[in-house]
């Protein structure tokens, strides 16, 4: 999956418009990156990467990059 | 003196019982007299239960019961082993947070697989004749989540519903046969899944206080839960089938 990709899944995801995120993009400034906007993408991360996030992972998420990092 | 909770002489089959609520129901029982039949999947677990037993002739085995086409196979082992049962108690199941928008039917259907069509498929197979003692009876753990609504829990809340509605349809049908079944729903009860609770919101948060203020005795012991299948198991409940039992210190009355 490329980084386009990527980004496309996690708008999908957090149900964002297309093209809304960058790898720069500040989570806190995502009105849309709620409590079940979070719940989603442990969802998704577990499904698609096997990767399973914990609540003090998702706290240390800054940027939409960081939430890039982990999915390989 | 009378005791209409003694399970001596007794042989119950308790599924999902490697922790957790069907570990302390295998341990009550245990005290009470039963011999008891463990099924999980994970076998050191289930060793480490056996140890916790009083009494011997306990027995144990694993399976993975969503794989339903299995179950056949098990029960008949298990009947030939250890001869007729006298009670049955599912308490296997998962709890998923999954919201709406990741509900894909393929989740759906692995989280009913076990904690719908395995409870299902157990119960056909453990009421056939022959393969039980008069006086059958049938306990399902279900969840008072089955009656109540809550974010991400449609999937959980759902199979714990479909639970009860089985039991008050099967009921009727296994009464010819002289069986009686019925579920038993706690509320938040203090099993890992608890502990899973308080590791994310913490014993202080608005959860938390919001969850205590509602179950308003407290947090159910596992004991609790163990205690109301035990009267379910028993003659004292003979009148009592196709019903829900709530466990819940007061939470689905307020
Ligand atoms: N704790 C609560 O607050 C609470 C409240 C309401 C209702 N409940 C219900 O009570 C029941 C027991 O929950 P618990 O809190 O005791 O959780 P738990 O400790 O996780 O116990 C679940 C049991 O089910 C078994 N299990 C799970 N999947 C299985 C599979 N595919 N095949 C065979 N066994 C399987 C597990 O064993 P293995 O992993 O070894 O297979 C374990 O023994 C569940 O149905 C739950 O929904 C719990």
């Amino acid at each position: 999956m490329d980084m386009q990709e990527k980004i496309a899944l996690l708008e999908e995801t957090l149900e964002l418009d297309e093209g809304t995120l960058t790898a720069e993009t500040v989570l806190a400034d995502v009105d849309e990156y709620d409590s079940m906007a979070k719940l989603s993408l442990i969802v998704m991360m577990d499904d698609e990467f096997g990767v399973k996030l914990t609540g003090d992972v998702i706290k240390s998420f800054v940027t939409v990059g960081d939430i890039l990092n982990l999915m390989k | 003196m009378q005791n209409l909770i003694d399970f001596s002489d007794k042989k119950v089959l308790i599924a999902g019982a490697s922790s957790g609520i069907g570990k302390q129901i295998a341990i009550s029982l245990s005290k009470l007299g039963a011999a008891v039949i463990l099924i999980a999947r994970r076998e050191n677990k289930l060793q480490e239960v056996i140890s916790q037993l009083e009494g011997k002739e306990h027995s144990y085995y694993v399976a993975d019961l969503s794989q339903t086409g299995e179950i056949e196979g098990l029960v008949k082992k298990i009947v030939a082993d250890n001869g007729k049962l006298d009670g049955m108690v599912y308490s296997a199941g998962i709890a998923a947070t999954l919201p709406v928008n990741m509900l894909k039917p393929e989740k759906l259907l692995s989280l009913f697989q076990i904690n719908y069509f395995g409870f299902v498929e157990m119960v056909r197979q453990v009421s056939k004749k022959g393969r039980y003692n008069d006086n059958m009876r049938i306990v399902g753990i279900s969840s008072v989540a089955s009656i109540r609504g809550d974010k991400s829990k449609t999937a959980y809340s759902s199979s714990k519903s479909a639970m009860d509605s089985a039991v008050r349809c099967m009921a009727k049908e296994l009464a010819e046969k002289g069986i009686c079944l019925n579920t038993v729903a706690p509320a938040m009860t203090a099993t890992e899944l608890y502990d899973h609770f308080l590791e994310k919101y913490g014993d202080d948060s608005e959860s938390s206080t919001t969850l205590l203020k509602r179950q308003y005795l407290g947090i159910i012991q596992p004991e609790d839960v163990a205690n109301a299948v035990a009267f379910l198991l028993s003659p004292a409940a003979r009148f009592i089938t196709g019903i829900t039992l709530p466990v819940d210190g007061g939470l689905t009355t307020t």
